[in-house]
């Protein structure tokens, strides 16, 4: 019964932020200065007219709700209301939303959920893989550092990932890139060797798989530390407790200890850890995507900032928030999961 | 062997199949040209297209793509000129009103459709009918009307006589009427995906993905100019550190843009040259002065008009382009790759450019005199100078957009240079949008760092100091001067191209007199390309654009 009430309330506490995200995103972008009828571009060429029939397209003729015709700070002012007070970016936005449109990118001219789409699955394909190769790897040296602790083993990890830890993502994408280009002839840019007819399918694989190989790494050396760092340290309080020293005295093999006794306690944090990162996965990591010119939606999102594309903008990040709240949401109910101490309090 | 044990050699395990894909692809990526298959030629670029959509596109790195998949009643070449392109002949009527076009038979589609003098009245059309196309539509404004009375001719009807019919036509691409009939109408027009891309040009598009790639294909059966080579791939990379690692290891064969650092580099890098010449499409970096007199305040249009009342005066301008060391400024910011600008209008331009202009030196002794003679004096001794009637003192803001390279570090040294003669700068970037609003048509500054792109033909951008242009937010100085304003018309009616070139030279010696703007500099093109793979570069024709559509039906693999 328990179990069943804290899952409808957490939905329910997630589909709330849902919404307000929705709301949100709307009104965060239009606070930015700026016009997207005019992309950044200064030209002569583009007369008044051609920015008013642009602005009639992109649907900013109408005001943003009722009433307001900019949310500038700047040069917010009350102005004469509108008949039709649905009749607004606001609630076209919403209606959209409701019948599961995107909209219409500005910037590319393309629908945005066919542009999310293609992203995510080029984003989820790149820090996926970083990601898994990180945490298997994290949870992995961490758990043999803290078994072997003030050992060389325990300070090689320690220092090595202190290291990792603190090197700038876009840095060590730089080095990787000029080694990795040089010295091993790897791809640096992109996701497939445009041009290339590939034999089988799984050649095409291969070559993916090759444009996949810095930027993986890149991104493995610096999140492998996060989690080896944590894992190290809750492992080293779990493994100092009564019960592991009990677990040793029956005679339990060094694997039975750690699995049965020790990992599932010292995984709560790592849980979170994780579950906020893959959250954020979605999010594309920027940098990375930026130094390798990899076509995921960082760079997707950083570019529709820059052009002010607000149906792009709004669709990423409604995707974000979405995914991080699925993976808050999963989060916790591991967590009841794992330490039933959590349903009670 | 321990579960853990096995966790770990399973990740060795995969290390080691990744590090073998690694080194096998290596080979690959530095294989020869000369191999077997379809000859593809990789270029490198920092940007992509926006939209493949001709009506609807905004950046340049469209319009390069553009430029090879349509063709056009006119071509532009290297060298400033214009050659015909569907059309066989041109004949214009006596009053200049008419034009007649003769369309090449046996021009086909890239889907193998026929194209027809319908066609280029249908895209001519098209352009013309639609304002909420940014720049085509303006391209139009001047065609009364345009027909086809049969499949071979095209007639154009002008509003009033046009000089440079050949540059206005030049980016009036020429798109099947079968696929764009039904996209025709209102919005549908600019919303159109154009994925296809049916053209009539030297390349056809195969794939594109925006952001990543642009993948075309030869169209051998090219009426003019059928490549030689078999495929052309524009990749987009976003870091340019490692466009410059991409063409020395060979993964691209040639690259656009690259930075002012890396070209020393380039240089002495074994199996790729290095490039330089007068760009494509000049950027001109301007030194912007607001000059707007208070009668010429576009107050209807939101005009503020708080610029320095010292600025209005030729004299100050004078001093500081006296003051200005444009040696140092292109030495420093463009690591030399640069050479000192006069007016608005580029070297670049050829020969709209007039190279007889003589530039005020670099002479701080002379700049301190002409202050000194116009009566602004330092009186209260800080080192600043103020107006002739001791008030105000010469304190200017200085602006430019937050995403200019090049302004921080100019802005820096113009500081310095100018605190020389007594001019005092406030420095501060500022968001694009943010000095567009502050800059025109609200003249609410004192000196912007900004720049414009040309067109090749100087109509665009002497038209920018016209007083017409003060109230529409192009005129960014508020310059006013009827007799500049007298020659802009004339020579936007001039049909004899030899007194036109004068009355645009004129133009210009009146700007540079005046002072408008200090040009600091004309920036050089510098590109990249792999000498072992593809050669016959065109790097010597006036312009410097290896992507350009010259050199990418001349170029063939290194044998």
């Amino acid at each position: 019964m328990k179990r069943y009430q804290l899952l409808v309330s957490k939905v329910g506490w997630s589909l709330f932020t849902v919404l307000f995200v929705i709301v949100l995103n709307f009104f965060l972008f239009r606070v930015l200065p700026g016009d997207p009828s005019r992309a950044g571009v200064r030209d002569p060429r583009l007369t008044k007219e051609a920015q008013e029939a642009i602005r009639v397209r992109f649907g900013l003729d109408k005001p943003i709700i009722n009433c307001f015709t900019t949310l500038n700070p700047l040069k917010l002012a009350p102005e004469t209301c509108a008949v039709n007070p649905l009749d607004t970016q606001f609630f076209i936005y919403i209606g959209n939303l409701i019948r599961g449109e995107l909209g219409i990118s500005f910037h590319t001219n393309r629908p945005v959920a066919g542009i999310l789409r293609e992203r995510l699955g080029n984003t989820i394909l790149l820090i996926g893989a970083g990601q898994i190769l990180s945490i298997v790897l994290g949870i992995a040296i961490g758990v043999v550092a803290a078994w072997k602790s003030r050992t060389v083993v325990d300070y090689t990890a320690l220092v090595s990932s202190l290291v990792a830890w603190s090197m700038p993502t876009f840095w060590l994408g730089i080095i990787l890139l000029f080694w990795g280009s040089r010295d091993l002839g790897l791809p640096i840019g992109g996701q497939v060797t445009v041009g290339t007819t590939y034999a089988t399918v799984w050649d095409r694989w291969l070559d993916i798989g090759r444009h996949m190989l810095l930027p993986t790494l890149t991104q493995t050396i610096i999140y492998v530390a996060e989690y080896v760092l944590i894992m190290r340290s809750t492992m080293l309080t779990v493994l100092s407790e009564d019960y592991i020293l009990t677990a040793k005295a029956k005679g339990l093999s060094t694997f039975q200890i750690l699995k049965d006794h020790a990992l599932r306690n010292a995984a709560l944090p790592i849980v979170t850890i994780v579950a906020l990162n893959l959250g954020f996965t979605v999010a594309g990591a920027i940098q990375i995507e930026s130094v390798f010119s990899w076509p995921g939606l960082g760079q997707a999102t950083y570019e529709a900032v820059v052009r002010r594309d607000y149906p792009l903008l709004q669709g990423a990040f409604l995707l974000l928030a979405v995914s991080v709240i699925i993976a808050n949401l999963i989060a916790d109910l591991l967590y009841s999961y794992l330490d039933p101490r959590v349903q009670t309090s | 062997m321990s579960k853990v044990n096995r966790l770990l050699s399973a990740a060795l395990v995969v290390a080691a199949i990744v590090s073998a894909c690694g080194g096998g692809g290596g080979a690959a990526t530095q294989a020869p040209a000369a191999t077997e298959g379809p000859a593809i030629v990789r270029l490198g670029w920092a940007g992509s297209p926006d939209t493949l959509n001709p009506g609807a596109a905004v950046l340049s790195e469209a319009y390069t793509i553009f430029a090879l998949v349509y063709d056009s009643l006119y071509e532009f070449q290297l060298d400033g000129t214009y050659k015909l392109g569907v059309a066989e002949s041109a004949d214009v009527s006596d009053d200049g009103l008419t034009w007649t076009f003769k369309i090449r038979s046996g021009v086909k589609f890239h889907d193998g459709q026929p194209m027809t003098a319908k066609d280029v009245a249908f895209s001519l059309n098209l352009y013309k009918s639609h304002e909420d196309f940014p720049y085509l539509n303006t391209y139009t404004y001047s065609f009364e009307s345009i027909e086809a009375p049969d499949d071979s001719t095209v007639v154009i009807t002008l509003t009033g006589p046009v000089p440079n019919i050949d540059y206005l036509l030049s980016y009036l691409y020429i798109l099947p009427e079968h696929v764009w009939r039904d996209h025709a109408e209102g919005s549908a027009a600019a919303e159109f995906e154009n994925a296809e891309m049916i053209g009539t040009g030297p390349f056809a598009v195969k794939e594109y993905k925006q952001n990543e790639f642009v993948h075309l294909v030869a169209n051998k059966d090219h009426f003019l100019q059928p490549p030689k080579i078999d495929e052309v791939v524009f990749q987009t990379f976003e870091n340019q550190d490692a466009l410059v690692q991409a063409i020395k290891t060979g993964q691209v064969d040639m690259i656009t843009e690259m930075p002012k650092t890396a070209a020393p580099t380039l240089r002495n890098e074994p199996n790729v040259k290095l490039v330089t010449g007068a760009p494509f499409s000049p950027d001109v970096s301007d030194i912007i002065f607001n000059q707007v007199a208070p009668e010429n305040c576009p107050k209807d249009a939101g005009g503020v008009c708080t610029g320095h009342p010292a600025l209005r005066d030729r004299n100050v301008r004078l001093a500081l382009a006296h003051a200005t060391d444009k040696k140092k400024i292109i030495d420093v910011v463009l690591l030399g790759l640069g050479d000192p600008g006069l007016t608005l209008i580029p070297n670049g331009l050829g020969r709209w450019y007039n190279n007889s202009l003589a530039d005020y030196g670099y002479d701080v002794a002379k700049a301190k005199q002409i202050l000194d003679d116009a009566g602004y004096k330092d009186i209260d001794g800080d080192g600043v100078r103020e107006m002739p009637d001791g008030a105000n003192p010469l304190i200017f803001r200085m602006n430019w957009p937050s995403d200019s390279t090049n302004a921080p570090r100019m802005a820096e040294l113009l500081s310095q240079m100018w605190l020389e003669v007594g001019v005092k700068t406030e420095l501060q970037a500022q968001d694009p949008d943010a000095l567009t609003a502050v800059c025109c048509p609200a003249f609410d500054f004192d000196v912007i760092l900004w720049g414009w792109g040309s067109d090749p033909d100087p109509n665009l951008l002497l038209g920018v100091m016209t007083t017409e242009q003060i109230p529409t937010g192009s005129s960014e100085t508020g310059y006013s001067n009827p007799a500049y304003d007298d020659l802009f018309a004339q020579q936007s009616v001039e049909l004899d191209s030899a007194k036109r070139k004068d009355i645009v030279w004129q133009m210009q010696k009146i700007a540079h007199d005046d002072v408008v703007y200090i040009i600091p500099f004309y920036a050089q093109e510098v590109q990249a390309f792999r000498t072992d793979r593809f050669g016959g570069w065109i790097t010597d024709a006036g312009k410097l654009a290896l992507e350009d559509v010259s050199s990418l039906v001349v170029i063939e693999p290194v044998k």
